[in-house]
Order: structure tokens, then C-alpha cells, then sequence
């Protein structure tokens, strides 16, 4: 703790304003899409394949929807997914690597070799082949990518929990009698939390590829409503004619996880967290 | 040495155990039933169902049914494809080699991207650090099966005479089957490049600042030969081992990388199986891929040991 003020504190606050601005731009952009979305993203029209006009800034689609309209829409979906499937991995890798690093013990083993199975599949197949037993729903979807991502983040939760729990201040709680419970709660936790934010903000990157990849292999939410994975896969049929109908979502693609890993990068420098 | 690696490889055994069960769980997860899966969309009386069930043996409890399949996969057997009822092994290992060398490929392209932009911007430091860096970090915003997608749509709009998808079997036209590699190669190498070229420049970075590097400089050692005997030799251990771990995610890109480009090789037979539910190829190709990684895994684990004389595992 000598050394806090390094050149990248400064770095970091920057590259998180940044991150965080693009991220709100991105959630009012789509929270608001029903509103903002020039045309009803599901509404054919004659004007098949447009290229960019005053009227459809992007162009339109081979059956002549919008391709602005179903880039916000889409959006929804593929954010709504990432957002929930993400929050249940951290709250089941927070509880996890909880368990597993303050207990320890047997339960520390046989927690850890259970997510050991789960590491052994490469994370997208395992992906593929579980939504493809389980069928292409949100739902599913959401399930599929928390069960995927809980092992990294209660691995990364697991870690500062076992040097931190032999710290001085949870020895003091304990002899003054706060419950077991408590102290993995208020006196444990918190401290740790630095390293789970940068690694849930590297995740939510990760879930955008893989929520977005598994649309493109047509696993994603089932049609009409567009997402940006489908919308990419489509795209492809006509992209010589209407390249913006996949130039459109790539963007959204990249833009979406550039802001993860802007935020990541920024909060790993603000927070001095070490590791890949 | 030979105590360690075989406390390894016997460490395998029980994950793999896991993973079989993992694979077998997620074929009894299927909605409705495996019977109802496999007959597809002909109509079968219930009758018939049960008669099947029975011959399959669906009607005995899980764990005897888990430990019979097991036992059959030990032996090589991963049942027949719903599809071409042939056997799924026959079906797989052809496909399995064009993914390897895919693989292969993309894996040494990210090696020599990623070492040689990591050891420039360790070692020039800089302009070229800065460059580095900031291409590293757009790069790996851009999902593989995007920048694949937007390669073919350059390569359809200002190449249209260049045939991107002729894919060419190895044994018809060596060449012709390396040049059909290239591109699809290099969507996948990309991400990975960057993780390696990250690693690249910790590495030189942290083995530059050591004693034995400043006394082989103050020696008068030419600089080329402190860079290639002292720098890069060591640097190259913690190089190694990130890319073998990379190898999984190699393998979970090809699935897009080979649909994209279609080629024949496991990835794409798996994104064919999930669109006509083929299960007990899916089933198999998630064990086969899981084996290989964790195979991997434990080889780059002592390798790493027989390289780095530091490193104990007890």
C-alpha cells in the first residue's frame, strides 16, 4: 500500500468515464427503442434492399424493414439477455466462491472440482450444445450463459477470499462474536470486490460474443424480433446488394463489446487490480 | 518428472468422468423424449415407442443406462447418427483431421502475430508499444465470426473472381487446400494474437528488467545475440503455454469460422447436427472436444515443468 499513485489511476478514470458513457448511450438508445426506432421493426415495405436515404438511414432488409429500427430493437434482446444472464452468473459465482474460498475445507474441494468439469468444455460448444438440448428460448438462453460463466467469476471471487479471510479484522469480529454468516458477508466481501468488477465487466464482453455468435448459428431468441447476431446472419444472404443489412450489426457488435472491455480496462488500472 | 506427469494425467481421469456425465445429462435434458428425437417426424404409436424404449433400454435407471453408454463409448462406440444412421466415429474423424489442421494453422498465424508484435512492442517500446496496444485492444472487440463475415463481404464486393468457399481436400491439391485455409485461419488466429501478444510483451518485459540480462549487456554480448539467447528463450515458456490454453477457444471458434467459410470439419458438422438435432452427434463431438482440450491442457502443464526448472507441483 506504499505505492498507490500510480501513472494509470488517471488512465483508468478517463478510460471509465468513457466506457461509462458509451454504455448509457447504448442502454437509453435501446430502452427507449420503441420510441426512438423510426419505423416498426417487423414492417415489410416494397423497398426492398434500399440503400441509405432521408427515410431508412441504414437502408432496408431484403423483405424491406427498416434496418435502423431492427438495430435498435434488436438491441433489447441482445442486451436484456447479456445484463440478466450476466447478474445471475455474478450472484451465482459471488455465492460459490464465497463458499467455496471462505469454508474451505471439503466443501472448498467439491466445489471446485465440480467447476473443473465445467471448465474442461471449451465455453461455446458447451453453449451450443446446452441450448441446443434445451431449445432456443430467452429463458434457455439466459440459463445456458449464467451456467457457462459462474465457474470464471466464483474462481476469480474464490481467490483474494482465501488470503483475505485470514486477515486480522475478521479474527477481531469473531472474537467479539459476529456470526460466521456476517463476517463472509460484511467483513469478507467487500474487500474483494475490485477484482470481481473487472472480471464482470470482461465477462459481459465475453456473453456479447456468445449470446450474438449463437444467434448467428440460429440459436438465438426465435424470430420475428430481431437480435444482432441474427440480424448479421440474415444479412449475408444479399450482403453484395445491402451491405449495410451486415456492416449495420457488426457495428453493433464491436461497439457493444468495445464498451466492456473500454470499462474493464479502465476499471483494472483505476483499481490496481494484477492478473491477465 | 515422470511422478509429476502422472499425477496429471491421473488427475484427468476424474474430470473426464465429469464431462461423460455432463454429455450424457445433456442428451436426458432433451424437451419431450430422446425416443420421440430420434424417429424425427414420423408418427409412431405408442406402442411402438415403448418397444423401442425397451430395446434401448430407457426403461432401466439412469446410472445403469449412464454406466452401459459409458462403457460402449470406452470401447469407441458413440452410436449411430440419426441422420445417415452410420456410426458417428465414422462420420467424425475425417471431419475431425480438416479441423486440426485448421486449428494448426490459426494457432501458428497467432504465434507469429502475436509473439512478433509483442516482442516489437516490448522491445521498441514507444510509438510502436503505443500501436501495438491500441490495434490489440479494437481487435479484440471484434468478434471472429464479424470480422469473418465482413472478409467474405469485401471479398465478394471487390474480389468477386476469387472463390473464397472452394474449399479443397488436402490430398487432391496440397496447395490449392492450404491457400482455401488461409483466410478462415486468420479470422480465428486474430483474437487469439491478441492475448498472446499481451502475454509476449509482460514476458519480455519483465525477463528485460533481470540481473542476468543487464550482466550479459555489460559483458559487451552483441545485442542481437542477448535478444535471441537471453530475451526471447525466456520469454518464450510463459509464450507457450498461453497458446496451448488458448486451444479451446480455437476450437469453440471454429464452429462459426468453418460455417462462414464452409469447410467440412467438425465445427461445421456440429452446426448441421444442431439444426436437424442430430444428438448423438452433438453428444460426441462435445466429449471429443472436451478430451482434446483437456489433454492439451495437462501436456502444456508439463511441458511447462520440464521447460521451467522452477516450477514444483507438490
Amino acid at each position: 500500500m506504499t505505492d498507490t499513485r500510480k501513472p494509470g489511476r488517471a488512465a483508468g478514470r478517463s478510460l471509465i468515464a468513457l466506457g461509462l458513457f458509451m454504455l448509457l448511450g447504448m442502454v437509453v438508445v435501446t430502452a427507449l427503442g420503441p420510441w426512438v426506432a423510426p419505423f416498426n421493426p417487423s414492417a415489410t415495405s416494397p423497398d426492398s434492399l434500399a440503400g441509405p436515404s432521408a427515410q431508412h438511414w441504414l437502408g432496408t432488409d431484403s423483405i424491406g424493414r427498416d434496418v435502423l429500427s431492427r438495430l435498435i430493437i434488436g438491441g433489447r434482446t441482445t442486451l436484456l439477455i447479456t445484463f440478466v444472464a450476466v447478474a445471475v452468473a455474478l450472484a451465482g459465482g459471488v455465492v460459490l466462491g464465497l463458499l467455496s474460498g471462505y469454508v474451505g475445507g471439503l466443501v472448498d474441494q467439491l466445489v471446485m472440482r465440480a467447476l473443473d468439469v465445467i471448465f474442461a468444455f471449451p465455453v461455446f460448444l458447451l453453449a451450443i450444445a446446452v441450448v441446443a438440448a434445451l431449445g432456443p428460448t430467452v429463458p434457455n438462453l439466459i440459463l445456458t450463459i449464467a451456467v457457462v460463466y459462474t465457474p470464471r467469476l466464483a474462481r476469480v471471487v474464490r481467490g483474494p477470499v482465501l488470503s483475505v479471510k485470514r486477515w486480522d479484522h475478521v479474527e477481531a469480529a469473531r472474537s467479539v462474536g459476529v456470526g460466521e454468516f456476517r463476517i463472509a458477508v460484511r467483513h469478507v466481501l467487500p474487500l474483494v470486490v475490485s477484482p470481481i468488477l473487472v472480471e464482470t465487466s470482461l465477462v459481459l464482453a465475453q456473453t456479447i460474443f456468445t449470446v450474438t455468435a449463437l444467434s448467428f448459428l440460429g440459436l438465438g431468441p426465435p424470430p420475428p424480433d430481431p437480435n444482432w447476431g441474427g440480424m448479421l446472419s440474415e444479412g449475408r444472404q444479399f450482403m453484395e446488394l445491402a451491405p449495410l443489412t451486415v456492416i449495420g450489426p457488426a457495428c453493433a457488435i464491436v461497439f457493444a463489446t468495445l464498451t466492456f472491455i473500454v470499462l474493464a480496462n479502465g476499471l483494472r488500472e483505476r483499481l490496481d487490480v494484477t492478473g491477465k | 518428472m515422470i511422478r509429476l506427469a502422472l499425477t496429471r494425467v491421473a488427475w484427468m481421469v476424474p474430470i473426464l468422468l465429469g464431462v461423460s456425465v455432463v454429455a450424457f445429462l445433456l442428451m436426458r435434458a432433451l424437451p419431450g423424449d430422446f425416443v420421440q428425437a430420434s424417429a424425427g417426424t414420423t408418427e409412431l404409436a405408442p406402442e411402438a415407442l415403448d418397444t423401442i424404449r425397451r430395446s434401448l433400454g430407457l426403461d432401466r435407471p439412469v446410472w445403469e443406462q449412464y454406466l452401459d453408454w459409458l462403457a460402449r463409448v470406452l470401447a469407441g462406440d458413440f452410436g449411430t447418427s440419426f441422420v445417415t444412421q452410420r456410426p458417428v466415429l465414422d462420420e467424425l474423424l475425417p471431419r475431425l483431421l480438416v479441423t486440426a489442421e485448421l486449428t494448426f494453422f490459426a494457432g501458428l498465424m497467432a504465434l507469429l502475430l502475436g509473439a512478433g508484435s509483442g516482442l516489437a512492442a516490448a522491445r521498441l517500446r514507444g510509438r510502436v508499444d503505443w500501436l501495438v496496444r491500441t490495434v490489440n485492444g479494437i481487435l479484440l472487440a471484434v468478434p471472429n465470426f464479424v470480422f469473418a463475415t465482413l472478409v467474405v463481404l469485401l471479398a465478394g464486393l471487390y474480389f468477386p473472381e476469387v472463390g473464397i468457399f472452394n474449399y479443397t481436400p488436402f490430398f487432391t491439391d496440397p496447395l490449392g487446400n492450404i491457400g482455401s485455409m488461409l483466410l478462415p485461419a486468420l479470422s480465428l488466429a486474430l483474437a487469439v494474437s491478441v492475448t498472446i501478444s499481451e502475454n509476449t510483451r509482460a514476458a519480455v518485459l519483465e525477463v528485460s528488467s533481470q540481473d542476468f540480462v543487464m550482466v550479459a549487456r555489460a559483458k559487451g554480448l552483441l545485442p542481437r545475440t542477448v535478444l535471441r539467447n537471453y530475451l526471447v528463450r525466456n520469454a518464450l515458456t510463459p509464450v507457450i503455454t498461453v497458446t496451448g490454453l488458448q486451444l479451446a477457444s480455437l476450437l469453440g471458434g471454429s464452429i462459426l469460422i468453418e460455417t462462414i467459410f464452409t469447410i467440412p470439419g467438425m465445427g461445421q458438422h456440429l452446426f448441421e447436427s444442431v439444426t436437424t438435432r442430430n444428438y448423438p452427434v452433438i453428444q460426441a463431438i462435445v466429449l471429443v472436444a472436451a478430451t482434446i482440450v483437456l489433454l492439451v491442457n495437462v501436456l502444456v502443464d508439463i511441458a511447462y515443468a520440464r521447460v521451467d526448472a522452477r516450477v514444483r507441483y507438490d
